[in-house]
């Protein structure tokens, strides 16, 4: 039996028929950690002790009838943005290479009501600054499909862990394109949900207009289930939206009949890689076959929103960092010379050159004289950038687009220039502006053998038409494939 | 100095308000709990915790404004202060810049000179700050969060006032109005009011303000006082050089009756202010605004009007009383236990404010119950004590909320009604006296105080002073 | 490059973020800020006149706690994390008053 293989719906079956036990699938799970992190650095954290006793007590649970549901007993990982109590939560930076929280994250929560086991935290963009991973404290994260590629950020570590079956789903979060831009690069499904459907309590901000947390899998199906089980209204966030319509799963459908399908013009064509957009293409018309009706058309605006994300992210984020300080946990420097030295110091050693360059920019244009032209010009931005989608979705159901524009770069080629690496996230950014859901599907390699994602973006609150078109696709595409370097590991170990 | 001067005042008034939990998490507001007792994820600033708005803030902070005669910004929002310190736990103040709760109101005060406006720019709310305490053993400082987070409004002045009596004469008028809604203590002393001064001066008969300076740290109206007169001396001292007042932050010192800048070269004053994407906007309907309105109690004027149809005490008596939330609640409660208005009164403007003065208390630290100055009345009207034993009975249930009753019980200091035994102490003194006597006989009346004296000396003061009298005469007249 | 970004900006950006930079990373901050703010004049030209600025994607408001106390004394579990502690406080450089 190819345990690792399963998706987590699959293994949470197997569980609940006591084919398998949490505890088994945890120790595959682990076993696997221990083939690939060496080469991958997926995690930041392994909790292995911890994953092993919540295991047995989860079984029990299961075994006496109080835990039912699809994902009792199946591992996790968790981004490691996100608040564990007890566990080391640093961001990826050293600014909190010691943190322990004193609370559990809201999403995080409910998985652990569902009966999910937590393997450990996964590695990211420092403080989920970047698109690639690299920019963590605790070393680069490898794509599993290329080893000298990156595997996306900045939820890297996620998306490469349930790529390299080291985990059986992975919570992420995205901001700017977090979860679909890696989930495109690691060959994997990743949903963004509508703004305010999953809790940001206890997920460790960074601009928190835009983000949300939302899941990695090995496909559709696993995506809905995970979604349905993290998503809630939470008092605790003023943001929260109270829904009534996440049965998720109900969406599981392959029918696209009639569905009206739109591809923006302006995401394709210059700057895009030909063969992604071969391959969207290619995506879009099986959907056509399946009966949607596809066309393509204007959306507008799509140049501007990476400018106004980057002026309202990184304000938000120089004031959501200012609390890292040296003061009430972790890094302090070790020598100083009065208050403000030991801030200065804690903070420049503390964080990364992305981290300090966000928070330099954020401050500057907040600053007298400059919020006007800068962050209210970006705020109005994003207003036109919602009524261009809320036209949009006026005569579509569900915008299809690529991810990124091309596949996975090379490890160290990216950071160089960060303008252009901004630039990359042209196709993903103006769905958090707007505060719409959004999900990539694996839809083929590239001449490389690297995946190519195709993205599905949903009016606000209608998750259930992507999930459609993704899982409908997907029927038509084929059941989720691992690289080769997950399939070796697996072999290793039997 | 040659010239006139005229001083331009404005006033950034924080009160706390008088809310069980903090502005954005469940923690108590109570006052001194041990160092980090009441707090939490979100008010000492970990990673990931979020703020959810308290509804009482918004609510009190509505009261107040209305009380003030502000309008209500009925789509009101608030917005992220940033700076750095460590009794700011998250370095940024959640406050409102942009839209704050109220605008545009106002209070009257009364000056030498007659009524006067003193107009409020507006109300905002925010949230406090921890308290830093400078180590005795180290050089270092440590941070207690307990204050972190614990709701405040600040009342913004215009620039409408003119001397230091028309300042007290505004913090007084905001302080009972505050008080009467019950939204806050304003205690000056713990900092539950607290005063920033914005001073400037000009010429007298110029029409534009001078340069201004804003003052922090001070803790009483007498602080308040000295610090705007000395700041007016500094200023009118550099203009009459030649020098030029520079606009900044000065922090009062009460001590030295000087005021130092607050500057430095880490504190921009740049504070980025923009709105909190965590919290979302307060809208105020209508039907909200009537709500509260209904809900207000009554404030001064109308209480004094009370006072005078219900209860038939002298007008000035009434002004004194209503002067303080504290004073007339005591005065109402008590009235409404004995039911003797005039003696409840009586006692409330004797006794007790003789005593507040003496200890230096303000009418909010009184400490005893209208139970036990109604059970005093009571005693004395049925002729339990005397007056004399009620004012040293008094004087205990000041100082520890005695129980009259059983004090004077344990105490046996109850007016002996035994007329045998009071005649047989009498005869005594009378007959240990002679030359008193004579003196009496002979015409001196005060020799008849001092027999009244002793007799009240031999009895512990328990005799009732006119039985005393009578039986005293009876036997002199013999 | 239209933005140039001066030392003095370098220095000031620096005291509000308590951000100290060497002398290569200010050399870095002014290029790298100078061609982000180059990109983002790109939104002149856009005309917003008249269009609200959006902070909150959704129209929620009123959302509120009522006034009850729910947390208790966690003083200790949140003070494991302080780099350094003393008298149940968080212990920092001393503050100049």
């Amino acid at each position: 039996m190819d345990l690792l293989g399963m998706t987590a719906v699959e293994l949470g079956r197997k569980i609940k028929a006591k084919e398998v036990s949490a505890t088994e699938a945890v120790q595959a799970s682990l076993g696997q950690i221990k083939a690939l992190e060496e080469t991958l650095n997926c995690y930041v954290t392994v909790d292995e002790e911890g994953a092993l006793e919540q295991a047995a007590r989860i079984q029990k649970k299961i075994e006496d009838g109080t835990l039912s549901g699809p994902l009792a007993g199946v591992p996790v990982a968790i981004k490691d943005n996100m608040c564990t109590e007890g566990l080391l939560t640093t961001c990826s930076s050293k600014i909190l290479y010691n943190f322990k929280p004193t609370y559990t994250a809201e999403a995080v929560k409910n998985l652990q009501k569902a009966g999910a086991v937590i393997l450990g935290k996964t590695n990211m963009d420092e403080f989920a600054m970047g698109s690639t991973t690299e920019t963590s404290a605790f070393g680069v994260t490898k794509n599993p499909w290329g080893t000298e590629h990156v595997p996306g950020g900045s939820s890297g570590g996620s998306c490469a862990a349930v790529a390299a079956e080291e985990c059986f789903y992975a919570l992420g979060s995205d901001t700017g394109g977090s979860i679909r831009q890696p989930s495109s690069f690691c060959g994997v499904t990743g949903i963004k949900p509508t703004y305010g459907t999953v809790s940001r309590y206890g997920l460790i901000a960074y601009g928190s207009s835009l983000d949300q947390i939302g899941p990695v899998a090995k496909d559709v199906t696993d995506c809905a289930a995970v979604l349905e089980a993290i998503t809630s209204y939470d008092k605790k966030d003023s943001t929260s939206v109270l829904r009534k319509d996440t049965d998720f799963t109900a969406a599981l459908v392959d029918d696209v009949k009639g569905m009206r399908i739109g591809i923006p013009r302006d995401y394709l064509g210059e700057g895009l890689d030909p063969e992604v957009e071969a391959a969207i293409r290619k995506a879009a018309g099986i959907l056509k076959d399946k009966g949607a009706k596809v066309e393509e058309f204007d959306l507008s605006l799509v140049e501007y929103a990476i400018p106004a994300y980057y002026v309202i992210a990184s304000a938000e984020a120089s004031s959501n960092l200012a609390r890292f300080d040296g003061i009430k946990y972790g890094y302090r420097t070790e020598e100083y010379d009065g208050l403000h030295n030991m801030y200065k110091k804690s903070r420049s050693e503390g964080f990364g050159p992305e981290v300090k360059r966000r928070i330099m920019l954020g401050s500057f244009v907040l600053s007298s004289g400059y919020y006007d032209a800068y962050y209210l010009k970006a705020l109005r931005t994003k207003a036109l950038i919602k009524q261009a989608f809320d036209r949009a979705f006026e005569k579509y159901d569900v915008i299809l687009g690529p991810a990124s524009p091309s596949t996975a770069p090379r490890l160290g080629s990216s950071l160089e220039d960060p303008l252009k690496m901004y630039l990359g996230d042209i196709y993903t950014i103006s769905v958090n502006l707007a505060g719409l859901p959004g999900m990539t599907v694996p839809c083929g390699l590239d001449s490389q053998g690297l995946p190519i994602g195709v993205q599905l973006i949903g009016d606000c609150f209608k998750e259930k038409n992507i999930i459609r078109a993704g899982y409908a696709f997907e029927q038509a595409r084929g059941a989720w494939k691992a690289p080769e370097l997950t399939e070796r590991a697996k072999k290793g170990a039997n | 100095m040659s010239k006139q001067y005229e001083t331009v005042i404005g006033l950034e008034v924080h009160v706390e308000l008088a809310t069980k939990t903090k502005i954005f998490c469940s923690c108590s507001t109570a006052f001194g709990g041990a160092p980090n007792t009441h707090t939490c994820p979100v008010c000492t600033g970990m990673p990931g915790s979020l703020p959810v708005l308290n509804k009482q803030v918004v609510e009190y902070a509505m009261a107040v404004g209305l009380a003030t005669n502000c309008k209500i910004h009925q789509y009101s929002k608030f917005d992220r202060k940033n700076y750095f310190y460590p009794d700011n736990p998250q370095n940024y103040q959640i406050s409102q810049l942009y839209l704050p709760i109220c605008y545009e109101g106002g209070v009257e005060i009364d000056t030498p000179a007659g009524k006067k406006v003193v107009r409020i720019h507006e109300i905002h709310m925010e949230e406090d700050a921890g308290k830093l305490i400078h180590d005795e053993w180290e050089d270092c400082s440590l941070v207690d969060y307990n204050r972190s987070g614990v709701p405040l409004i600040e009342i913004v002045s215009e620039p409408d006032m003119r001397s230091a009596d028309e300042v007290i004469a505004y913090l007084d008028k905001l302080r009972l109005i505050i008080q009467y809604l019950g939204a806050s203590d304003c205690k000056l002393q713990e900092g539950s009011m607290r005063a920033d001064v914005n001073l400037s001066v000009r010429e007298a008969g110029a029409e534009k303000f001078g340069t201004r300076t804003e003052m922090k740290n001070l803790n009483s109206f007498k602080a308040i006082a000295r610090a705007i007169e000395g700041e007016r001396a500094r200023q009118i001292e550099l203009l009459e050089e030649g020098k030029q007042v520079i606009q900044e932050t000065r922090r009062w010192d009460d001590n030295k009756e000087y005021s130092y800048a607050m500057r430095s070269k880490e504190d921009a004053q740049d504070y980025r202010y923009f709105p909190d994407p965590d919290l979302v906007p307060v809208i105020i309907s209508d039907e909200w605004i009537a709500k509260i309105k209904a809900r207000q109690p009554e404030l001064r004027t109308e209480k004094l009007e009370r006072y005078k149809k219900e209860f038939d005490i002298p007008d000035y008596d009434a002004q004194i009383i209503t002067g303080s939330k504290t004073l007339a609640d005591l005065f109402e409660e008590t009235t409404a236990i004995c039911r003797k208005p005039k003696k409840a009164a009586n006692w409330i403007l004797g006794e007790t404010l003789r005593l507040l003065k003496e200890k230096e208390l303000e009418p909010e630290e009184i400490r005893f119950s209208a139970e036990n100055l109604a059970k005093l009345i009571e005693l004395v009207d049925a002729g339990t004590i005397n007056s004399s034993v009620a004012k040293d009975v008094f004087a205990v249930i000041f100082e520890e909320d005695a129980d009259p009753e059983r004090y004077v019980e344990e105490k046996g200091l109850k007016m002996v009604n035994d007329e045998g035994a009071l005649q047989s102490v009498i005869e005594e003194i009378v007959a240990a006296n002679p030359q008193s006597v004579a003196d009496y006989k002979g015409g001196k009346q005060k020799a008849m105080g001092f027999l009244v004296g002793q007799t009240m000396k031999a009895m512990k003061g328990k005799a009732d002073p006119a039985a005393v009298n009578r039986i005293l005469k009876e036997i002199l007249s013999r | 490059m239209a933005n140039v970004i001066s030392d003095e900006t370098i220095e000031y950006v620096g005291i509000l973020a308590k951000l100290e930079l060497s002398a290569k990373e200010k050399e870095q901050a002014k290029k790298d800020m100078g061609s982000m703010l180059d990109y983002i004049d790109k939104l002149n030209e856009l005309d917003t006149s008249g269009v609200e600025p959006m902070s909150h994607v959704f129209p929620v408001n009123n959302v509120f706690r009522e006034d009850v106390v729910e947390n208790g004394d966690d003083r200790e579990n949140l003070l494991k994390n302080a780099p350094e502690q003393k008298d149940g406080s968080y212990k920092v450089p001393k503050t100049v008053e």
